[in-house]
This record gives C-alpha cells, structure tokens and sequence, in this order.
C-alpha cells in the first residue's frame, strides 16, 4: 500500500509538472494584465513536440542525442526522493540529500555537453553561463539543506520531514527561516528563474537555459522542457516538505491522503503565486551581479547551519 | 609454500620489474624484445594485483626479508594498508602499460625506447617499495629511486633547456621534502630499537609530545610536497605535462599517492592521530588546495596542465577526507574517524583509476592531433568514439556524478562532515558542517571545469585540421582506456566490492570503530539509483522513438550561410565568467600594446597578451631561493682551492673534535 501510495507521488511529482509550468505561465500573465493561455498548454506543447521531427546539427555526436533521456533519467529519478502527501517517497529513506542534489548534477552536467555539441556559438554560451551560476549555487543549497539535517539529526529526507512534522510551527527556530531564504534563492538560481535568468527570454545577450536547449527540437525538445518542469516541481515540493509539511496525511488511509493532497496543492499553488510575483516584479540581474545574489544566499545558508550547530549544543 | 600465501607472486613481480625486463631490453633493440618486456611486466603486474587481492580481502599478511643482501634492515611487509595501495599501483599500471605498447612505439625516439621502458619497470617497482617496505631503510631506498626514475622518465622524452629547468624544480622540491621525511623516521630513533615499522609503533609510544608534534609536522610538510598540496605543488603542473603520457598516468594516477599511503601510515599507524589539533591544519590544507587546484585548472587550456592542477584538487578532496578522521580521532569518535578514513582512501584509490584514465585519454589525443592545447581541438567524439566514450567516463568520475566512483567517495566524505554537527561542544562541530560548503564549491566548479574540457576537445566542431584528421587510437591504447573506465563504473554503481575490505583496513587504523553505517547504505541504493535512471532514460528513448524522424539539419546561423568552427565557444571563452567572478585569485598580467604608440586613436596593431603569473614562485619561493644563493656565496669563501688551506680545516676538525671529547668524558 505505501509503495503504491509512493508510487503515486512519485508520478504525480512528473506528471504534474508541465501543469506546474502552466500554472506559473498564467499567474504571470494574470499579473501582467493579460489573459495568458490556458494552464494545459505545457502539455499540448508536450505532445506536440513528440510528434514533430527531431533535428540534428550535422557536427553533433551521440552525446547530443542521449542528453535529453540522461537528463529526464535523472530529473526523474531526483523526483522519487521527494515526498509529497506523506512522509516518505520511493527512495527518500534509502538515499539522503546528497544523491537528490547531485542527481541533478548529473542532469545539468549532460544538458551543458549536449549545448556544447551542437557547434554554435549560443550553445557554448549557454553552457558557460550555467556552468558559473550552477557551480556557486551548489553550496548555499547543499548548506541550507545540511542546516535542516543538523535539526532534524537525520540525512534522508524522511527522516528529516519525519522530524519536522513532529514539531510545533510557532516553536520552529529561526534556522528555518535563514534555511529557506537561503534555499529558496539557491532554488531560483538552480531552476533558472528570476532574477537570476528569464525563462521566457530568446535574447541571446540574456539567455542561460534557452540557449543550452536552442539546438534540440521535437521530441528531445520535449524531455528537455518536461525534465526541467520535473526539477522546478520536485524543488518546490521539497521546498514544502522541508519547510512546511504540516498537514500530510500521517498514516496510510484514504481521508487523511485526499486532506493531504489539497494541502500540498494549496501550498505548492501558493509558492507558484509567489513565483509569479518575483517574476513579475523584479528585474533580471545583470549577469555579474548574479554571484553577489548567490553570496547573499551562501552567507545566510552558512549561518543557518551555524546557528543549527549552536541550537542542538 | 600454498597457494595462500603471497611469497611466491611477489618474489615474481619483484623479479620480473627488478631484473627480467631491464635484461630482454639490453640484450636487443628489436621491436619484438619490447613487446616481450611489456607482456612481462603486464604479467607481473598482473601476479601482483594476485597478492594485493590476497591481503586486501583476506589479510593473508607477506612477509620478505632481503636484510642478508643489504647493508641495512629491508624487509617488505604487506598488511591491509600496503595491500589497498599495491593494489592500486598493479591494477592501473596493466592498462597504462598496455596503453604504452603503441605509445612509445610513435612517440618516443628509437635509441630511447627500450630506456624507457626500463625506467618504466623500474620506476613501478620503487613504488611497490615504498608501499610495501616495512623497515625505514626500505621505504626511504624506495622514496628516493621513485623520485630519480620519474625525473629519468620525463628527461628521455627530450633535455631542452626548459625541460631540464622544471625537472630541476621537480628534483629540488622532492629532496627537500625527502629532508622532512628522512627526518622524521630519524626522530623515532633515540625512542624505538630499530627503524623497523614494529620498533617504530612500540616506540611512538613513549615520544614526548614536543617530539611527537614535530614528526607530525615534518611527515605532513614532507609527503605533502610529494602530494602536491598548496602550496608546495609547484612541480606538479611542471613535471607532469612534459612527461609522456602513459608516465604521466602513473606519476599522477599512482606517485602522488604514495605519499598518501606514507601520511596515513605516519599519522594514522605510527602516531595514531598526532595532536590533538592535527586534523585542522590538514583540513585547511585540503580545503585551500582544492579550492585553489581546481581555479587554477579552470584558466587552462593546455590539457596535460589543466590535468595536473585537478590532481592538486584531488589531493585537496582526499587531505580533506584524512583531516575530518584525525579531528575525530581526536574527539574520541571512531566510527566517524573511519568513516572518514574510509572516503578519503577510496578517493585515493578512485582518483588513481580515472586521473590515469584522463591522462591516456589525453596521450590518445596527442596520439591522434599530435596537441593537448583544447583550442586547437574540438569534434573528437565523431573521429575517436572510444576515447570519448571513456573520457567521458573519466570526467563524470573526476567532478562525482552519481553512478561514477567519485561520487562514493565524495558523498562519504560529505556525510563524514555532516556527522561532525553530532560532536557536542566542541569547534568541530560548527567547522566541519561548514566543510559541505566547501567541498560543494570545488565539486561545483570541478564540473564546470570537465564540461570546459569535454565539451572542447570532443564535442562540436573541430578547430583545426589535425582535429578534423583525427583518428582512433590503436586497439592496445583504447583497451587500457576500456579497462579504467570499466573498474570507474563498477565502483560507481557497486562500491561494496571495496568498501568492505576499506572498513576492515580503517577499523585496523582506528582502533575501536565500528561499521560506519553510511558505507552499506551507499552500497545498497547505488544500484537501485541506477536501475531508475536508466530504466527511466530507456523508456524515454522508446517513447522518444516512436514515430519519429530524425534528420540532420545545418543549425541556423543567425543569417549567415554556415556556421564555422570559430564561432563556437573557445576554451578561454567558456571559462571566461569564472575567472571574472574569481580574478582575485588569479591576477592575470595583461599588457595590451598598441601601435604605434603616439596615436592611440589610429593604431596600427594592437597585440595583447595575458600571463598568469604564479604568486608563489615570486613572494613565497623566491625569498628562499635568494636567501639561499647568498648563504652558499659566503661560504665560497672557505673553497679557495688551495691545498695547504684544505689540510688546515681537516687540522683544525681533528683538534675540535679531540677537545670536544676530551671535554665530554
């Protein structure tokens, strides 16, 4: 029953990410005063990318092609370690935070060679820019979830919901809230969001993300768009097991998990209103200035595991 | 004798790489003597790993004693920690001596073949010396033989001028740090019988602790120079482009890492833990020299030196993971101070396994481009599929992408420092948690560095001719190549094969430790990690397949009819933001001339040129060296060259030395 129910989160973690994007995409437009297409789009564009030709510049190896199914392998496989409507997920006691991290490591470091293989000049860009910003976003991420370990004297993520589950909210220590500043400022630069690259540019002067992908179309496109839908989604639900659980279902019964399903939409809807609200508000930082931003959040991710040590003294 | 006992392989090996194939190689210079020699040093290599098996999984202890045939104590002695690194030097020497059949073939002079293959065999057999001497005589007659034979190696390629200035570099750097070394076994002397590793053991003992700190510092200044770490690396980015690439290999994948083995054999066997503040300054060597290795590898676009200055970091990861064990040590908590000793072993030995690998992937580019300059490179991956396919591997390793070795010993050393927050009220608690930033920023930028490199050299467009003309290596070169890359990924997805026996060694180191439960968890969910990742790829290539067309399309160029190799990414050009965001470090002189000078609105040529200066050698070694020219200038002054002078001081000696013992009784 509960690997069904893991099953489940698992799946939904995947498949409801392009809605993820959708949703994103339509709270912008509704900031912005338009009306913005529907919040299906994301998988119209799926399936229509799958049924498209898949293009391949002539300079490109095999490493170009089997990029986009390492990177969903991977993306994918980070998602089962990330609980959703209870406190545990496929892999989320067997492995820690590490794994989670660098699963997505291992997708990055793919998607950066397959720009580099399509022999043009927006790919190698593309790729040297997220090479920098991914690079120093690495420890404010990987410090801001050890200040939560420390807490919760635990290294898997069950165990560290388990934790936090356990705790009274209002008792919850100012570790939390260093740790998910810092958190969600290393998530905005991992997931390629504002202020740190625009998603919906094609300027070449500002591009990260696009240019890495401008190369592949149809179905690579496809796993491409839904794989980088997969890691927003997965950190937004991490964010919100990690930080705010409260209201998953505590044992394995069908009222409590539907409870806990519209909790975690009303969360996870919640953080994308945000989202929005960053993107629509805030410019994008000049490329340079991004390091100061990822400082700011590896100063604040240092002093939460500081203070974290000095709480469990 | 049994079978079980190791005696017998050994005396092989010891034989075969002492004698047997020096003696084929002198006896003729045909081409076939060579391929003989090479098959009987792979065999021997082969008998060893037999051994190396042997003691590592079963601790069936060896024990030689050559004391008859020398004028000192030499007895070799395998125990665990011998066995791990005998291990690692005969299972990486197979493939690059496989890997060095063709090599030297093309790439080394004629009348220079057979020396090199010679110096080669010897140069492995010092190595399994010092690994397995277990009286100080051994180790030192071995450290020191390690030292000259790999400065013979790099001299055979060639003595220009330059070469012969970085090998002297190399040569000075390595007796000073002979100095410490000998030093320090010399300082057990007055407190244990005989230099002997067990008199050493039973006399470390009763040292006084002033004695004990000093041997500490000594063998950590003195290995770490041979190590590399920042910094006394000087040599390294020096001495290791210019060796030949299989040498190369093993000067990187295998040297650096006896002097690994001699620091834990001092700090962890002999000492058993030094200090009690020893694990900080190790810890702050580690972090500076990883964090420095792999900047300085970012700025390079010579591949062999971007190469050298990994191993730098490398060391800095491993020096890491030694100085995380000895602060636990010191804490009294021994299950975590194996666990760490654990990470930072398997580092050494994963290293060895793909900073080889790199290294012959480097050797088959030069090989097929006769370059390792990356912005001369570019689409190799189409030409050289195999190469590729294994320098990837390699680089996956190399920056610790799950199911690649690295990240086992990465993650380990991460969880060690993660266990550091459990030890209450003391400094190591905030420090260490703090270290996963650390190590976090060099894994970061490690990866940068290797999409820098692979992305270069194999992907895209060729740069220049010879890359477009590239072909595949020979067979014997991409064999070797498929073996390291073969033993990355098995340890990548099955690391119990040795963290089992790793566990045994460190439970033997610190005494009193447990089984670090990190080390069967990561052993169990590898495998579950990568049944997901590529049962989910799979099923995305099929959904990805169906019905579809693929077809190759020129990619869009902006207007322009078609897009040239130079308008893809140079290698400077990628890691260009790094160095911006981290000029601090680097400092770069630049000096832009434009001319002619009194216009500089209309110049006629600009030339630009930017060096990167190593502050070392200028505000670190140079007032050493100048300190040192002037003190051997005054003492010129006592060689006048006269005879009757010289009789004099051997006079005025004899009377010192009759007053001093006269004095003395």
């Amino acid at each position: 029953m509960r690997l069904a129910l893991n099953v489940f989160q698992w799946l939904l973690l995947i498949l409801a990410a392009p809605l993820a994007h959708g949703i994103i995409a339509q709270a912008k437009a509704r900031l912005q005063r338009r009306r913005g297409a529907s919040i299906w789009r994301p998988y119209a564009d799926i399936a229509k990318l799958f049924r498209k030709e898949d293009l391949v510049p002539p300079s490109a190896s095999w490493v170009f092609r089997v990029t986009p199914l390492v990177l969903f392998g991977a993306m994918a496989s980070a998602a089962a370690f990330v609980p959703v409507v209870q406190g545990s997920a496929l892999l989320a006691s067997r492995g820690d935070f590490f794994l989670f991290v660098y699963l997505l490591a291992l997708g990055r470091f793919f998607l950066s060679l397959g720009a580099m293989d399509g022999g043009c000049a927006f790919g190698g860009m593309g790729a040297s820019r997220e090479a920098l910003i991914s690079s120093l976003a690495e420890a404010p991420l990987l410090l801001g979830l050890v200040a939560v370990a420390i807490l919760a004297s635990h290294a898997d993520i069950a165990g560290m919901v388990g934790w936090t589950l356990q705790q009274n909210f209002f008792k919850i220590s100012a570790v939390h809230i260093l740790a998910f500043l810092s958190l969600g400022m290393a998530v905005l630069a991992e997931t390629g969001r504002m202020p740190v690259d625009n998603p919906t540019t094609h300027l070449e002067l500002t591009m990260i993300h696009e240019g890495m992908v401008l190369e592949y179309s149809g179905p690579s496109l496809a796993l491409v768009e839904w794989a980088s839908a997969i890691k927003l989604h997965a950190m937004l639900a991490l964010l919100i097991a990690l930080f705010a659980p409260w209201g998953m279902a505590p044992h394995v019964s069908a009222a409590p998990l539907l409870v806990a399903l519209l909790v975690y939409f009303v969360k996870v809807g919640a953080l994308m209103a945000l989202l929005a609200v960053i993107e629509s508000s805030v410019a994008k930082l000049r490329m340079y200035l991004v390091p100061g931003f990822i400082g700011v959040a590896s100063a604040m991710s240092a002093l939460a595991v500081i203070f974290a040590t000095l709480v469990k003294r | 004798m049994q079978l079980e006992s190791g005696e017998l392989p050994l005396s092989f090996l010891l034989l075969m790489l002492g004698a047997a194939v020096p003696m084929v190689l002198v006896g003729s210079r045909a081409k076939g003597a060579r391929l003989l020699a090479a098959g009987m040093l792979i065999a021997a290599c082969l008998a060893g790993s037999f051994v190396a098996a042997l003691g590592f999984w079963r601790t069936s202890s060896v024990l030689m004693d050559f004391t008859g045939f020398t004028p000192f104590p030499f007895t070799l002695e395998i125990d665990r920690l011998s066995a791990l690194f005998l291990l690692l030097i005969c299972v990486v020497a197979v493939p690059v001596a496989v890997f060095a059949v063709p090599y030297f073939e093309h790439h080394c002079p004629e009348r220079r073949r057979n020396w090199m293959w010679i110096f080669f065999s010897w140069f492995l057999l010092s190595m399994i010396v010092v690994v397995t001497a277990s009286t100080g005589f051994a180790f030192l007659a071995g450290w020191e033989l390690m030292t000259l034979l790999s400065a013979g190696l790099i001299l055979i390629e060639g003595d220009s001028a330059e070469r012969r200035h970085n090998v002297f570099i190399y040569l000075l750097m390595m007796h000073v740090g002979a100095a410490m070394v000998v030093a320090s076994f010399f300082l057990f002397l007055p407190y244990s019988h005989g230099l002997d590793f067990a008199s050493i053991r039973a006399g470390s003992a009763v040292l006084p602790p002033a004695i004990r700190t000093l041997i500490f510092l000594l063998a950590f200044v003195g290995f770490g120079t041979k190590a590399g770490i920042i910094p006394l690396h000087l040599w390294l980015p020096r001495a290791h482009p210019i060796a030949p690439s299989p040498v190369s290999a093993i000067m990187s994948g295998i040297m650096l890492k006896t002097a690994v083995y001699g620091f834990v054999r001092f700090a962890f066997d002999f000492l058993a833990g030094g200090p009690s503040w020893s694990g900080y300054p190790i810890l702050v060597a580690g972090a500076v020299s990883g964090l420095l290795g792999v900047l300085y590898a970012i700025g390079e676009h010579d591949l062999k030196r971007l190469l050298a200055y990994h191993s730098v970091e490398n060391i800095g990861i491993i020096y890491l993971g030694l100085g995380t064990s000895l602060i636990f040590l010191a804490c009294h908590a021994p299950l975590w101070a194996a666990l760490a000793l654990v990470a930072a072993l398997l580092h050494t030995f994963n290293h060895g396994l793909f900073k080889s690998l790199l290294f012959l992937g480097s050797g088959a580019i030069s090989h097929a481009t006769h370059t390792v300059d990356l912005e001369e490179l570019g689409g190799l991956q189409r030409r050289m599929p195999v190469t590729g396919l294994t320098f990837l591997i390699a680089c996956c390793s190399i920056v610790g992408l799950p199911l690649f070795n690295g990240f086992v010993s990465e993650w380990l050393t991460f969880r060690s420092f993660l266990a550091g927050a459990a030890l209450m009220g003391t400094k190591a608690q905030v420090v260490l948690p703090l270290m996963v930033g650390v190590l976090a920023l060099i894994g970061g930028l490690a990866a940068a560095c290797f999409i820098k490199v692979f992305g270069v050299a194999f992907l895209g467009r060729p740069r220049s001719t010879e890359a477009e003309h590239a072909i595949e290596a020979p067979l014997a070169m991409r064999g070797g190549m498929t073996f390291l890359a073969a033993a990355c990924l098995l340890i990548g997805i099955l690391p119990g094969v040795l963290l089992k026996p790793l566990v045994a060694l460190a439970q033997g180191l610190v005494p009193g430790a447990g089984v670090p439960p990190e080390t069967l968890a990561i052993t169990r969910v590898l495998p579950w990690i990568a049944v997901a990742v590529i049962g989910i790829a799979g099923a995305a290539a099929l959904a990805a397949a169906l019905g579809r067309v693929r077809r190759i399309v020129p990619a869009w160029g902006c207007g322009l009819p078609t897009l040239t190799s130079r308008m893809q990414y140079t290698s400077t050009a990628f890691s260009k933001p790094i160095r911006f965001v981290f000029s601090a470090v680097y400092r770069p002189d630049r000096k832009i001339v434009r001319l002619p000078a009194d216009q500089p609105y209309f110049p006629v040529s600009i030339s630009y040129s930017s060096v990167r200066t190593t502050s070392y050698e200028k505000s670190l070694y140079r007032p050493f060296a100048n300190l040192f020219v002037a003190a051997a200038n005054q003492l010129r002054r006592l060689q006048t060259g006269n005879i009757q002078v010289y009789l004099l001081y051997i006079f005025l000696t004899l009377i010192s030395l009759l007053i001093f013992l006269r004095f003395r009784g």
